[in-house]
């Protein structure tokens, strides 16, 4: 750590004069006071409890260690009885910094150094050598969805011995309790390291600096009864313990703001962390379990889902078996992709709360290299992961990923008016001007872009904050995100192109030379992704300076603008949308992108409700039909999603399916702990979490279509879930909450609530109605015959 | 589980009854025997009776751990390191059963490995290696109540034919020009010898004036070694059966009974000779890693899993599978992790592989000594009852179980995975569902019953040994005969003697497929049915049912196309007439004989 006294810079006294900018930013781990301590709620039915019969392997945990997380800090656990192996992370633990250069061809740097990674934190083991795998029976595992409570238990020796783990957001911690029944003892140590390359000189805490000057520290605490607990070096040893309780904490000195440089110089990690263990050890250990839990159901309880009931022998079987029988045998396993569906929900609980939006993976490494830096990928991924944050219930975890774009946009505007217009960049606008903000393929929490610049992408984050907006209706959101659209608009105010369309005397205007994300040209007129994103964000700006009241004028430019964008059409030669502004597949059939129905889904200009031209609608269906049923995770979760838009449920439930497949040898599909698995190449898969979220939203939307004013029951159920089932609590666009319930195929009960919005109608199939309710009153609606 | 009773006495066992009944003046009772003899005389303790127990030199002699080899290659076999191993199993080990010390190659080399011979062409003790001489050794090592064992390679070495004139011992005009072929081929699994032609009646008197001289020695075992077929070797000039022979009668007019074991990489298609002359075989290649430790587990500890099964029926009281040496016990310098030393023990012991240990005896730890002596184990190595075999697929979860004279069953679950994992037993594959009592072997704890099965939690590499007692009832199969089914692709019925009716599904590849139909249950659930197979080398189906997704299961190889094996593998059937698919699917598949459902759950 460099503690030269520096002389004032700008930023400095930017930061000094600006004080009420300073409330953005406040860091990441930062003191709390005392938690309110809830009374005992008793636990609910175990109907989503994941389980499984054999512990973590240490060299494969990304595959099959159970993830934990309090939003800001997360970890993998092995839940070996003999030995206990947590990787813990806290979201901030990047290397790189602002990365405000370009590579000879116009590239940012994309290294771990400049750019920079998502890295782990901290290390921590627990080892029990009496209780060696080997030598202990009943081993059983669960994840416990309702509570978010992950547990292990074996019997040794006539003693069964239990094992749960948390990551408390109250307390600000990650708690291990050891206990047992039938007189048994812990015996053994504790040891807390870095992983990279920091020198051990205490048992129970360590800082250090990352070479970015990114502080950051751990720190651990154990208490134990009716034994010894004794600090021995650089481990801690525990020797006849009946139960254990280790507390652990970990953070780093991130700040989210730019003028700060990303950092809270005041900030001391370790010390922090180790006020933080001191004070959850302090506490009983059913006070931070309670406080823990009820914080947790507070959120997992807003969305309450069955799909159907599956059968006894499935229920026998563990999650990994299951999911290998669903594979295997025709029959669906409605509880099981419930299941799935909530597994989403739980990691989006422990990982986007509080700190920085879920990255690639989430919350969650095996180790210091992530591939992919495990960063945020602008091109569909931190949307997808997005997309199921507001559609499952979970709004106020969508808040992470709105922060982060309102703290980076200082950077991504200072980079875009220094490196845009660069002209190594091949994106660059033809025009010479140059407005607004932009960002590249991949970005990083300190302002930084790395990739190919991407100038559709700031579109595309925009109209994920707008959707938001568009379910919660919440003015405060609208307000944080308003600079983001207004520059976004500025941005492509200077780069659209007038151009005359070919035959006609007709001018439109058309994005620069672009590239359809990751696929075809990198030099092509016209993109369908970016004229639909584009045509999405006016839209949604001139929404929002009218709600907001603000700028008027500019609105209006915005919108005379939106009106001359070329809108895409479909190819004479394929019959499909096109995606280049030309009639030739100039790509791969089954490329993984979907980027040119991005206004099948998430947008909603392609409707097969009759309201699109129809031939529009064929033309998205039959590109959707070529791009084929066989993909990547999240590949196959947006095809999912664009099939439930087209209320193909057979294809939608099938694409769910495939990701569903048990990943074997790396091939794509889901992991053993759950974990979405992307092919990289033969033989080596790697975890990418957008699937987990993206697939979840796919499910939510073949049971709920919505749009602002309307709503749409059951779109496109599947067979498999069409017997009985319901989903309660749903959030729809517009500002309404939905519990529906249905059997046989049909709907036996919707009630809508209005959570600020006023009319909507309700739709199923032919059936429409037009509900207007004052916000918080709610309507039921019964018969759906007519 | 296969359906043959144990009940066979190999031909061979039942020739040294007879020599020992001879020697010894006594008589006993033979048990019931399979048959190429009645002869009845038998006596107590016959050579390899059970799976012989003890330690090698030869596991040390070719690590590269440091310190193991100060004075170059294989420099480990010394007298000082025999006796001091001696005295550490006496003092450890003997009173568990080992009993055997057995000196392997190299005890007639100097330390740069060069070889010596008396002046009849048979090996000699080198002076340095050991200064008291082979028959001194052997005098200290039965003075601590144990046997002693010595090696040779299989043939004439090079070394000790001299320019063909050199005598042969006892045998008035035969020379080593004699015995050896014109041409002076070289045999065995190094070509260190010329092949001995037997044709030649001194040949068997050069092989009796060496038994001769390790009977008079003293020694209780030989093991020959670079035999062939086997030891990487085929053809007429490796083909050491005549040689095998000729020890067997050389060993019986020794007047001491000598075990011989024959090493390595048998050929299985000459199983029935090596029963008939030896008293094991080594099924595979050194278990050796040749490394800086004894053994790893992919080199090759685990190729036992896969290359056993095929010989499990041919094991019995006079000769065993021999998986070679047991390295369990030292800890870091075996090379393996604890999982790995359990698992590796467990096969040994359910496999009724001879127990020989190659560590280190004076540095056991404690963990090793614990594997190397639990009584139980050893008893179910000892036992009478059958070697063990996969009743499972070989998959790389799998479940070996052999069932005991009590009617109890030794069941071993193996995850031979690289992570942890979960593996089950389900009592159908024993042949019987409900109840069953379970003994955990290795932790020496009674589980309480069971019902259906028991599915346990194995590290990477782990296992767990239960005794199992059933309490439940025995279950009613229904066969189907696989010709009997629908066949598409290549798939064809052949006949095959060794099949029920006399016919099986074979060309089961690229496509290949039989559809077994009307396979009528009472109940929904997963049956875990018997599929009948032959397979020349071990090969994977994907089985299915009612059209359903297949499940891939690597069938272990039965030795030869001639012969039936049988596995369990779990379908899932719905009440009343179901469909059950063996399909090639890209490869080759092993061929189908039948299935046997259980009627009900």
């Amino acid at each position: 750590m460099d503690t030269r006294p520096s002389e004032p810079s700008r930023r400095t006294v930017l930061t000094t004069a600006g004080l009420t900018a300073a409330l953005a930013a406040l860091p990441v781990f930062k003191a709390s006071a005392a938690p309110a301590r809830p009374g005992e709620v008793p636990p609910p039915a175990d109907r989503h409890q994941l389980w499984w019969q054999a512990p973590g392997d240490e060299g494969s945990l990304i595959e099959q260690g159970l993830p934990i997380g309090n939003g800001r800090i997360g970890a993998l656990a092995s839940n070996d009885p003999g030995r206990e192996l947590l990787l813990i992370t806290d979201a901030t633990m990047w290397t790189g910094g602002l990365n405000d250069t370009l590579d000879q061809d116009g590239q940012f740097p994309y290294g771990r150094s400049d750019f920079g990674s998502f890295t782990l934190l901290a290390k921590l083991t627990v080892d029990i050598p009496d209780h060696d795998l080997g030598g202990v029976n009943g081993y059983r595992r669960t994840l416990d969805l309702a509570q978010g409570l992950v547990t292990s238990s074996y019997v040794r020796s006539g003693v069964t011995y239990r094992r749960e783990m948390y990551a408390s957001r109250p307390d600000d911690v990650i708690v291990l309790r050891f206990t047992q029944s039938g007189g048994g003892r812990h015996t053994g140590s504790i040891t807390l390291t870095g992983t990279h390359g920091e020198h051990p000189t205490a048992a129970e805490s360590f800082g250090a600096t990352l070479p970015n000057g990114l502080r950051y520290g751990a720190a651990v605490k154990a208490r134990g009864t009716g034994g010894k607990v004794t600090v021995n070096g650089t481990r801690i040893d525990f020797a006849g313990c009946k139960d254990l309780t280790v507390v652990i904490t970990a953070g780093t000195n991130y700040a989210p703001d730019a003028d700060s440089g990303f950092r809270d110089p005041a900030l001391e990690p370790e010390r922090l962390a180790r006020t933080k263990v001191r004070a959850a050890a302090a506490e009983s250990t059913d006070a931070l379990r309670r406080t823990h839990v009820a914080d947790y159901r507070a959120l997992y309880g807003r969305l309450d889902l069955s799909l159907g009931t599956s059968t006894a022998e499935q229920r026998e079987l563990d999650t990994w078996e299951r999911l290998h029988a669903r594979s295997r045998d025709p029959e669906p396993d409605p509880e099981l992709e419930a299941a799935y569906l909530q597994f989403g929900r739980y990691l989006m609980i422990c990982g986007s709360r509080d700190s920085l939006p879920v990255a690639l993976q989430g919350l969650w490494l095996d180790g210091n290299d992530p591939d992919w830096m495990g960063d945020y990928h602008t091109d569909i991924n931190i949307q997808m992961n997005y997309w199921m944050a507001d559609r499952t219930g979970l709004s106020p975890c969508f808040d992470a990923f709105t922060d982060y774009c309102v703290a980076q946009l200082p950077s991504w505007n200072d980079l875009t008016r220094r490196l845009f217009n660069d002209p190594r960049n091949r994106y660059r606008n033809s025009s010479g001007k140059n407005a607004g903000w932009a960002v590249a393929f991949s970005t990083n929490p300190y302002g930084g872009s790395g990739w190919w610049w991407h100038p559709a992408g700031n579109a595309w984050l925009c109209t994920t904050l707008w959707e938001h907006y568009e379910y919660t209706g919440s003015r405060e959101h609208l307000k944080k995100i308003y600079p983001l659209l207004k520059g976004a608009c500025e941005f492509w105010e200077a780069r659209l192109l007038t151009i005359t369309l070919p035959g006609t005397s007709k001018e439109v205007l058309v994005d620069d030379k672009d590239w359809s994300p990751e696929h075809g040209p990198q030099d092509a007129k016209g993109i369908t992704y970016a004229q639909e994103v584009v045509w999405m964000l006016f839209g949604n700006y001139c929404t929002a300076a009218a709600e907001l009241g603000r700028d008027t004028d500019y609105a209006d430019t915005i919108a005379s603008l939106r009106r001359k964008l070329y809108l895409p059409q479909v190819s004479p030669t394929t019959g499909w949308l096109e995606e280049w502004m030309s009639p030739d597949n100039l790509g791969e059939t089954t490329h993984r992108h979907l980027s040119p129905l991005i206004n099948l889904f998430p947008g909603d200009r392609i409707r097969p409700d009759g309201s699109t031209p129809a031939d529009l609608v064929a033309g998205a269906t039959a590109l959707l039909t070529a791009r084929g049923m066989e993909s990547f995770g999240w590949a196959n979760a947006w095809r999912s999603l664009c099939w439930a838009r087209l209320k193909n449920a057979d294809n939608a439930y099938q694409l769910v399916v495939n990701n569903l497949r048990p990943s074997v040898d790396g091939s794509n599909g889901t992991a053993f702990n759950l974990f979405d698995i992307y092919e990289v190449e033969r033989g080596r898969g790697i975890f990418q979490i957008d699937a987990n979220f993206g697939t979840p939203a796919a499910m939510v939307e073949m049971l709920l279509y919505s749009r602002p004013g309307h709503i749409e029951l059951l779109p496109a159920l599947p067979d498999a879930w069409a017997a009985s089932g319901h989903i309660r609590g749903v959030p729809a666009r517009g500002g309404f909450e939905v519990d529906l319930r249905w059997r046989d195929g049909k709907p036996t009960e919707a009630r809508i609530r209005s959570v600020g919005g006023r009319t909507t109608t309700i739709a199923y199939g032919e059936v429409s109605r037009t509900v207007t309710l004052r916000p918080g009153a709610s309507v039921t609606l019964k018969d759906f015959s007519r | 589980m296969r359906s043959s009773p144990y009940s066979v006495m190999p031909a061979r066992a039942l020739r040294a009854l007879v020599v020992l009944a001879l020697t010894a003046g006594v008589t006993a009772a033979v048990p019931s025997a399979r048959a190429e003899t009645t002869t009845p005389p038998a006596a107590p303790a016959p050579v390899a009776a059970k799976p012989y127990m003890g330690w090698t030199s030869w596991t040390m002699q070719s690590s590269k751990y440091p310190g193991l080899n100060p004075k170059g290659d294989y420099s480990y076999l010394s007298e000082a390191n025999v006796l001091k191993q001696t005295d550490a199993m006496a003092a450890k080990l003997k009173k568990y059963g080992y009993e055997y010390v057995n000196i392997d190659a190299g005890w007639w080399m100097d330390w740069s490995w060069k070889s010596q011979y008396d002046q009849y062409g048979r090996q000699k003790a080198d002076p340095v290696r050991f200064p008291s001489g082979m028959k001194a050794v052997a005098d200290r090592i039965h003075a601590k109540g144990l046997k002693a064992g010595i090696y040779l390679p299989v043939g004439l070495e090079k070394g000790a034919y001299g320019d063909g004139k050199t005598p042969i011992w006892n045998a008035e005009g035969c020379t080593t020009g004699d015995i050896v072929h014109a041409d002076l081929r070289t045999t065995n699994g190094w070509d260190s010898a010329y092949k001995i032609d037997f044709s030649n009646p001194c040949a068997q008197k050069y092989i009796d004036s060496q038994a001769q001289m390790f009977a008079d020695w003293g020694y209780d075992f030989l093991k020959l070694d670079g035999v062939g077929p086997g030891s990487f070797k085929t053809g007429d000039n490796y083909d050491n059966v005549p040689d095998v022979a000729a020890w067997q009668k050389a060993i019986d007019t020794a007047g001491r009974p000598i075990h011989l074991e024959l090493s390595w990489s048998l050929d299985y298609g000459h199983v029935a000779d090596w029963k008939k002359y030896s008293n094991g075989w080594r099924i595979d290649t050194d278990v050796e890693c040749y490394c800086n430790t004894l053994v790893t587990w992919e080199n090759s500890v685990d190729d036992r899993w896969d290359d056993a099964p095929a010989w499990t029926d041919h094991a019995g009281p006079g000769g065993w599978n021999d998986l070679d040496s047991l390295n369990v016990g030292n800890g870091e310098m075996d090379g393996l992790t604890k999982a790995e030393r359990q698992s590796y023990a467990t096969l040994w012991a359910i496999a009724k592989s001879p127990l020989f240990t190659g560590d280190d005896i004076t540095k056991l730890d404690s963990y090793g000594l614990s594997l190397l002596t639990n009584r139980e184990v050893i008893g179910i190595n000892q036992s009478s009852a059958p070697p063990a075999e996969p009743v499972t697929a070989s998959d790389p979860q799998q479940v070996w179980a052999a069932k005991n004279p009590d009617g109890t069953y030794t069941v071993a679950l193996f995850n031979l995975a690289d992570a942890p994992a979960s593996v089950t037993a389900n009592w159908q594959a024993l042949g019987f569902k409900g109840k069953a009592s379970v003994r955990d072997v290795w932790n020496k704890e009674n589980l309480g019953n069971r019902t259906d099965k028991i599915t346990q939690a194995l590290p990477a590499h782990g296992s767990r040994l239960f005794t199992v007692t059933p309490r439940g009832t025995t279950l009613a199969w229904t066969a189907h005969e696989a010709e009997a089914g629908t066949l598409s692709g290549n798939a064809s019925v052949a006949d095959c003697s060794a099949c029920s009716d006399g016919r099986k599904v074979g060309n089961l590849y690229t496509g290949g497929k039989v559809t077994v139909d009307d396979v009528v249950v009472a109940e929904a659930g997963t049956y875990m049915i018997k599929v009948s197979y032959v397979s020349g080398d071990a090969r994977s189906i994907l089985v299915s049912a009612n059209g359903g997704g297949g499940t891939s299961h690597k069938f272990a190889s039965t030795g030869d196309w001639g012969t039936v094996n049988s596995v369990y593998v779990p379908v899932k059937l719905k009440a009343g007439a179901n469909t059950v698919t063996f399909d090639s699917g890209t490869g080759y598949a092993p061929d189908i004989d039948r299935i046997d459902v259980p009627k009900s759950l």
